[in-house]
């Protein structure tokens, strides 16, 4: 017989605590890992919208050059897509903080601007890539809903891999509580989602594949 | 934080708490894990056999019984609780043939296990009482091995190491791992005085304690589980004698065994009721064993919950991405659609696997069968597959419960 039969009993139970505690420790310094990564990320992204801003502003001082921008607008939209894919697997990842989701809504922001930039300068830059917004929701609970956003996801990768450098493709979250977002997809009439905005007029609500979107682009 | 991870959590903890208890158990306690008191005193002992429609394996029972190495052992009472076979029969002819035997008759069917035991004790006069299932065979040397137990005068029953006799197919041979485990863990439990069952297949009472706490209540349908908590309510002390082994017939098919099981569940959830009131109170039942049963039923059904969540969402979301994949003609699964992101959940999840798996192999090791009888692929579906059934059985009897079923 153990010499104290309680022994095991609150053992245990301290056992429990300390691996709890070095696995919610470990899990927060791998998910702060993992944010400040994302961080980083976006601070060089956030460099580079800037860059392409104070390039727009040159409208005003008269040597506007549409070319240069695009270039910019479109390096941008490159580098934050690439960056929103690291961020959906980072996010998969986050059990104990909400670090992610504040990243997240950071680029939304970020994809706003640029949004509203392209917006701006649509009318003197005909000809250009068109900009393709894809507006989704992120907190949605319907699981028809996040099935159909799962399958747009696909469709708009498989655009970008066939239509790269014709198109600016803008991924971005409606239910961020980002006011100037609300505000432009108001302007659009879009009521529900997930929706795609090509360029200025196109409105898509309904899955379509990437032949029939093609169709749209010229 | 979400609700499903919260319970996730919570899920986890109550399952390390538990394989580091018994590892901790386990470790702390080797050296004195196999240890057996020795006979100091002989003393007499009546074994009492229920039986309802056993004719298939009681004679072999009583024969492999009257065959125990125990010199003690002064009489064995067949009790035949009106089978509608051919048990009585049986038993009157091997009578004739035994002298130590004794056959009685229940005057009508009682129903239960608990009540042709209580009936077979009334014709025991010896100061330890023992009872043995019909379909159950111990070792020859079983019944010695226990006996040495009871000069703790604290000491009111004895149990032994149940296995599995027929291994004939995959069912049997699953159960064959989970009675070892199950076994191997009551002799942990027992190493801090919370053995929570004596069962059926053999185990021994001293008569004087036995009697004095009202033998087994016969509404309960797992009497053996039971009386094990009566003990305790009233301060006596379980043993287990892991040299024991007693080999009994488990079900075959899964309709036996899902009846076996609810009964099984059924009859905890009388258990659990009946003695609520000790819950977190004095002594090892209120502070152990009750929040170790509960808390069994936790995680069962909620490991039971957060499994059929996952897996209902996951595949309603794939199902209909899948078809919706199709309509538009893009790829219906890609390499990041089975990508695992490293996460806490899935850390705690795979620990709380391969401690389990680990706690099982050294059960395995442990119980001393071969443990090569035991293939690797046998144990890998006890551990992923087999166990999840259990909850199913539970919501059942749950539901059977409800409905006001506490018949066998």
């Amino acid at each position: 017989m153990s010499k104290n039969p309680k022994r095991a009993i609150w053992e245990a139970l301290l056992l429990t605590f300390l691996v709890f505690f070095l696995g919610f420790l470990l899990g927060f310094v791998f998910e702060s890992s993992q944010a400040k990564k994302m961080t980083e990320y976006y601070t060089n992204s956030e460099f580079y919208l800037m860059d392409a801003i104070a390039l727009n502003s040159l409208e005003d001082n008269g040597i506007f050059d549409c070319s240069s921008l695009y270039d910019s607008y479109f390096s941008f939209a490159d580098r934050v897509y690439n960056e929103s894919i690291m961020l959906q697997d980072y996010e998969a990842s986050e059990q104990i903080t909400q670090e992610m989701k504040v990243i997240h809504r950071r680029y939304d922001l970020l994809r706003t601007f640029l949004w509203s930039n392209i917006l701006k300068n649509s009318k003197n830059c005909e000809g250009y890539p068109k900009s393709v917004v894809y507006l989704y929701e992120y907190n949605t609970e319907d699981l028809a809903k996040k099935a159909t956003q799962n399958v747009w996801s696909k469709v708009l990768y498989d655009l970008k891999q066939a239509e790269g450098g014709k198109i600016i493709l803008i991924p971005i979250a409606v239910d961020l509580d980002i006011n100037s977002l609300n505000t432009i997809t108001k302007s659009f009439n879009v009521s529900s989602y997930p929706a795609l905005i090509i360029g200025e007029k196109e409105i898509i609500t309904d899955l379509t594949s990437v032949q029939d979107l093609k169709k749209y682009l010229n | 934080m979400d609700w499903l991870t919260g319970i996730f959590f919570v899920y986890s903890f109550i399952a390390f708490y538990f394989l580091f208890l018994f590892l901790l158990i386990y470790f702390q306690n080797r050296k004195v894990y196999s240890e057996i008191p020795p006979i100091t005193k002989e003393y007499p002992l009546t074994i009492i056999i229920p039986c309802y429609n056993e004719g298939k394996n009681i004679g072999e029972a009583i024969e492999n019984l009257l065959q125990s190495d125990y010199k003690g052992l002064k009489q064995v009472i067949a009790v035949d609780d009106c089978s509608k076979d051919d048990s009585y029969k049986i038993l009157k002819a091997l009578e004739k043939k035994y002298k130590k035997l004794l056959v009685v008759q229940t005057p009508k069917n009682t129903g239960c296990a608990a009540g042709s035991k209580n009936y077979g004790v009334k014709f025991a006069k010896t100061e330890l009482i023992g009872f043995i299932d019909g379909d159950s065979f111990p070792q020859r040397d079983a019944i010695t091995k226990m006996i040495g137990f009871f000069d703790n005068k604290k000491t009111a029953a004895v149990t032994s190491f149940i296995l599995v006799k027929n291994r004939e197919n995959l069912l049997a041979r699953l159960q064959a791992i989970e009675y070892e485990i199950i076994a191997f863990s009551r002799r942990l439990l027992g190493l801090i005085d919370s053995i929570y069952v004596t069962p059926g297949p053999l185990a021994i009472y001293r008569k004087s304690y036995f009697d004095k706490i009202g033998r087994f209540d016969e509404k309960n349908l797992t009497e053996d589980i039971e009386i094990a908590w009566n003990f305790i309510s009233h301060g006596y002390k379980i043993a287990m004698s892991v040299d024991s082994k007693v080999y009994t017939v488990a079900p075959t098919k899964m309709n036996a065994w899902f009846k076996q099981r609810t009964r099984w569940n059924l009859g905890g959830i009388q258990t659990i009721l009946k003695y609520k009131k000790s819950f977190l109170k004095s002594g090892m039942l209120g502070q152990f064993i009750l929040p170790f049963f509960v808390s069994s039923w936790v995680l069962g059904l909620s490991g039971l919950f957060i499994l059929g969540y996952r897996i209902f969402r996951t595949a309603f979301v794939q199902l209909l991405a899948a078809k919706y994949s199709v309509e538009v003609q893009t790829a219906v699964i890609t390499l990041k659609d089975l990508q695992v992101s490293p996460n806490l959940l899935l850390f705690f999840g795979i620990l709380t696997f391969f401690l389990g798996l680990w706690f099982t192999l050294i059960s395995l090791v442990y119980s001393k069968e071969d443990f090569k009888k035991e293939k690797w692929h046998e144990i890998i579906i006890y551990a992923i597959f087999y166990l999840l059934v259990n909850p199913i059985v539970q919501i059942k009897s749950i539901y059977a419960y409800m409905r006001g079923k506490r018949s066998w």
